[in-house]
């Protein structure tokens, strides 16, 4: 090119405003202007012309046409969300400016429902920097999900450099934390996504103060648990989102608050509400799960169990009548009954424990000595073997909860014995060996043994069998467990085993979640805020049980008690038939 | 340019029609993307089919795609031969498999062949090690083809080309006139906490300052050349190169002031609304606070009105893809 047909002199043109609206400006970034003059002044170097073409005809591909469609869909192909969980993400970004509480029951898929409007940001490039935070229990499951699911690069934070990724998972407690703490801290993030976010609904913990001071473009705050019941929360909550949506505290307390749990202008309240959070529930339409196949299986257990379950029993009813007992020590004396009915192991730990905290001159050793010599005459597990029989029969996949460590190694070391693969996955784990675990039950095992702390959040759609070898008491949590394989994308219809020793209180407790709540058949939506509740007057539901067990010494008695905190879910389903 | 509009096809061997996905480049479109960026890049194909493409990068675009900076360092420094990777593009996943299926037999063969290698090895014959070809699923959306968009992006930026005369020049004395044309292809991006993006390609004649619009898609149906043709001269230049630019901007301006901006007016209104909210909700506080804490109440008011406006706040950005200087046939 001969230089003289243009000019030498280059002038660096800075970046103009020009206004076309009254109140709005166009930008003209002017970089490229300067570094063509460059260009043309050297006579190059000058790119290909097919690369012009491709880099032109890729923008084009890749173009925003509309404020409003959904586009990342169209970079998805092999995915196919729910249409709740697309119309979830629509009135996200359209309606609601990227700051929402997604409030789903378990398992419709928020984390879907995240995800996509994440993927939707990304592709606008609305967002480049994005921070998840989540239980530690649940990152891998998040970075995962989002790149097989979502094509989204998405990091673990593992180390300090990791927050210098765009998009990264991290667990909330890490976060918080210094040096963590100061790096999220000084970040101008524009989407954070928060977890399990009902912990964040007390304002005086670390996790809120911490929570607060995140710079943010667009926030979504992703809870299962309603956070309806006591207002308090809720506040605290939206006030993460949008500050002052339901006033300030003051005029919120007498706008809505008539008591901590008791709304008033309840319609008014659920407006405004509505304009913040979006809460889909499994009996809404459109939504199709398969059918669950409960069956209670009554066992007996054999007499030496018997025995050591009567002498546990007189045991813990002797304590608890003898002193001046606290609720926390009556829960725990309950709960070497509890364990009785899960395995010998259980409670033998429990009591060993026991008898080590008990000072030497205490007359409380020696009885619990004799139980601990009650243990030695049990030889064999009935429900351990009941438990077999339906693994052998069902030829599948089972995944087995317990709420007991011990019994789950003691059934490690009992389906080995009975050459079946079964693997452990427990809370304590860390999260490589969790997942190695789950990898290992999606492969060659057969069994997942877990126990409640592993409950949470693991998806198991591929698995249609699920034996409860005991009960936890707390109704959510049994729904949480279910949770895992009766979700979305769960093809067959799921069968559910309850063991249950007769004469026990497990019987009990069997009945009050069967019969009166109708736990496993009838999908209950609202079964969290019944919870909250029965709650909210007498302590938590586990605490209840417990005092009622000590109550009711003969079972009469305690059928009566039981059926009495029964009661409070019959009138609730009646209120809401009458609704 | 070819109107987005008409590029907008479903894919054609998605079976799923649940939903309109409005993809805008189907696996046909993504294919010859991908082998013309293979071209341009000099790579070596080395086994294709309609449905798949086996590829040997080339040094220039395994610095792009591979994502090894410090495998390239090292050859750089040494001044070592690189090996370059190959991959597998795949575009119709189920077509290929029915193809490589086929194929099967002939690869059982290779693998005997492999096995031999492997034992000539076990003798002291070194063989080079064979590279395994990772294979990736090409479609709209994935990685690859996202990192290959932003290649062109940053090695398709300003280009100079001369119009390759239709015919030979009738006599060797002969001599045609041609005009430098700036090219400019402006995107522009509305935005407040949605957005929007417009694409105007504009030609602005250095001779006569004319400004036209779609120039790209007029440079479609030139055959254009690096070099300057013989039998050519350039007319001058009539304005500079800064009159060319404000007459692109001023061209722009006026077409946008023509839109309606009734999504900014509003999401304005959204962000006074915030704002106040955000007021109505720290006054009270603040009032209350102890004199230590309204400090820190009053930062994280800030803090919170920045988020907002950082939200909302209506933008409109006008930037450049890429530019070049065109000599085209012709004084216009």
């Amino acid at each position: 090119m001969n230089n003289s047909f243009y000019s030498n002199t280059v002038i660096n043109q800075p970046d103009v405003q020009k206004a076309i609206h009254p109140s709005l400006n166009l930008n003209f970034n002017r970089a490229w202007f300067n570094e063509l003059q460059q260009r043309i002044n050297q006579n190059g170097p000058w790119d290909q012309w097919s690369m012009y073409q491709l880099a032109l005809e890729a923008k084009q591909a890749t173009l925003i046409n509309s404020f409003d469609e959904l586009l990342c869909l169209r970079s998805l192909p092999g995915f196919e969300p729910m249409q709740h969980q697309l119309d979830t993400a629509k009135r996200v970004l359209h309606e609601m400016g990227g700051r929402a509480i997604l409030a789903d029951e378990v398992g419709l898929g928020k984390t879907i429902e995240a995800g996509l409007i994440l993927k939707e940001y990304i592709v606008r490039g609305l967002v480049k920097k994005a921070l998840i935070l989540v239980p530690a229990s649940l990152v891998l499951q998040w970075v995962r999900e989002l790149n097989t699911k979502f094509g989204i690069q998405a990091v673990a934070q593992r180390k300090s450099h990791s927050w210098g990724y765009d998009i990264v998972v991290a667990s909330l407690d890490t976060a918080k934390r210094e040096p963590h703490r100061e790096t999220v801290l000084a970040t101008d993030y524009d989407l954070i996504i928060i977890d399990e976010a009902h912990k964040l609904k007390n304002k005086k913990t670390t996790n809120y103060q911490f929570a607060v001071q995140l710079s943010k473009k667009y926030c979504l705050l992703l809870t299962a648990t309603p956070i309806q019941n006591d207002l308090d929360e809720l506040f605290n909550l939206i006030s993460l989102l949008k500050p002052g949506q339901l006033g300030a505290q003051g005029e919120f307390n007498s706008n809505y608050v008539v008591d901590k749990r008791l709304p008033k202008n309840e319609d008014q309240l659920q407006d405004v509400l509505s304009s913040i959070m979006i809460r889909n529930r499994r009996g809404d339409g459109g939504i199709h799960f398969t059918k669950r196949i409960v069956r209670n299986i009554n066992l007996q257990l054999s007499p030496e169990e018997q025995s050591l379950y009567d002498a546990v029993t007189n045991f813990v009813q002797q304590q608890a009548r003898q002193d001046g007992i606290d609720i926390s020590s009556i829960l725990s004396l309950v709960t070497l009954q509890r364990e009785v009915c899960s395995s010998r192991d259980a409670v033998f730990l429990t009591l060993v424990n026991m008898f080590k905290k008990t000072s030497e001159d205490s007359p409380l050793r020696p009885k619990i000595w004799e139980l601990v010599e009650c243990i030695r005459a049990i030889t064999s597990n009935t429900k351990a073997e009941k438990a077999l029989e339906i693994i052998e029969q069902c030829n599948d996949k089972v995944i087995l909860f317990t709420e007991y460590r011990a019994t789950q190694e003691y059934l490690l070391q009992f389906f080995s014995k009975h050459n079946i693969a079964a693997v452990p996955y427990r809370g304590g784990m860390n999260r490589g060996k969790k997942d190695w675990m789950m990898d290992l039950f999606r492969g060659k095992a057969r069994v997942l043994i877990a126990t409640e702390a592993g409950g949470e959040g693991i998806n198991l759609q591929f698995c249609n069998n699920m034996i409860n070898f005991d009960l936890p008491w707390n109704p959510m949590r049994v729904e949480q467990r279910i949770g895992r394989v009766h979700r979305l994308g769960q093809t067959q219809d799921v069968n559910i085993f309850n063991l249950c020793t007769v004469n026990t209180i497990e019987e009990h407790i069997l009945h009050l979640l069967h019969e009166k709540i109708n736990l496993f058949e009838l999908v209950i939506g609202e079964l969290d805020h019944i919870i909250e509740r029965i709650e909210a007057s007498n302590g938590s539901i586990e605490q209840q049980l417990a005092k009622a067990i000590l109550r009711g010494a003969d079972p009469h008695t305690l059928t009566n008690e039981i059926n009495s905190i029964g009661e409070v879910f019959t009138s609730y389903q009646q209120e809401k038939n009458l609704r | 340019m070819r109107s987005t509009a008409s590029v907008r096809c479903s894919h054609p061997t998605s079976r799923r029609k649940t939903y309109d996905r409005g993809v805008v480049m189907n696996t046909k479109q993504i294919y010859r993307y991908v082998q013309r960026y293979l071209d341009a890049t000099q790579c070596t194909i080395l086994d294709k089919s309609p449905h798949h493409i086996k590829v040997k990068l080339s040094p220039e675009a395994d610095r792009e795609l591979t994502n090894r900076p410090y495998y390239w360092s090292f050859i750089d420094r040494l001044n070592e031969t690189p090996e370059t990777m190959s991959f597998l593009f795949i575009f119709d996943e189920e077509k290929y498999k029915q193809l490589a299926d086929t194929q099967a037999l002939q690869e059982q063969q290779e693998t005997i062949v492999a096995a031999d290698k492997a034992l000539e090895r076990t003798l002291g014959i070194v063989a080079k090690p064979i590279m395994r070809v990772p294979q990736e699923i090409l479609h709209f959306g994935s990685n690859r083809l996202q990192q290959l968009f932003q290649s062109t992006e940053r090695n398709g930026s300003y280009v100079c080309l001369y119009e390759e005369p239709q015919q030979r020049a009738l006599h060797p004395y002969a001599s045609r006139p041609y005009t430098a044309w700036l090219a400019i292809n402006y995107i522009v991006e509305f935005s407040c906490d949605r957005k929007r993006e417009e694409l105007h390609s504009l030609g602005i004649s250095l001779v006569t300052g004319h400004c036209v619009e779609n120039f790209h898609e007029r440079l479609q149906n030139i055959r254009l050349s690096p070099r300057i043709p013989p039998n050519v001269h350039i007319a001058k230049n009539g304005i500079s190169h800064n009159k060319a630019l404000s007459i692109a901007e001023a061209h722009l301006e006026r077409k946008l002031k023509g839109y309606s901006y009734d999504w900014a007016v509003e999401a304005q209104s959204r962000l006074a609304e915030e704002l106040a909210r955000l007021d109505s909700f720290y006054a009270p506080l603040l009032q209350q606070a102890e004199e230590e804490q309204k400090q820190e109440i009053a930062a994280l008011q800030e803090k919170r009105k920045e988020e907002i406006r950082w939200q909302y706040e209506p933008r409109v950005t006008a930037s450049v893809i890429n530019c070049g200087i065109f000599h085209l046939d012709g004084i216009d």
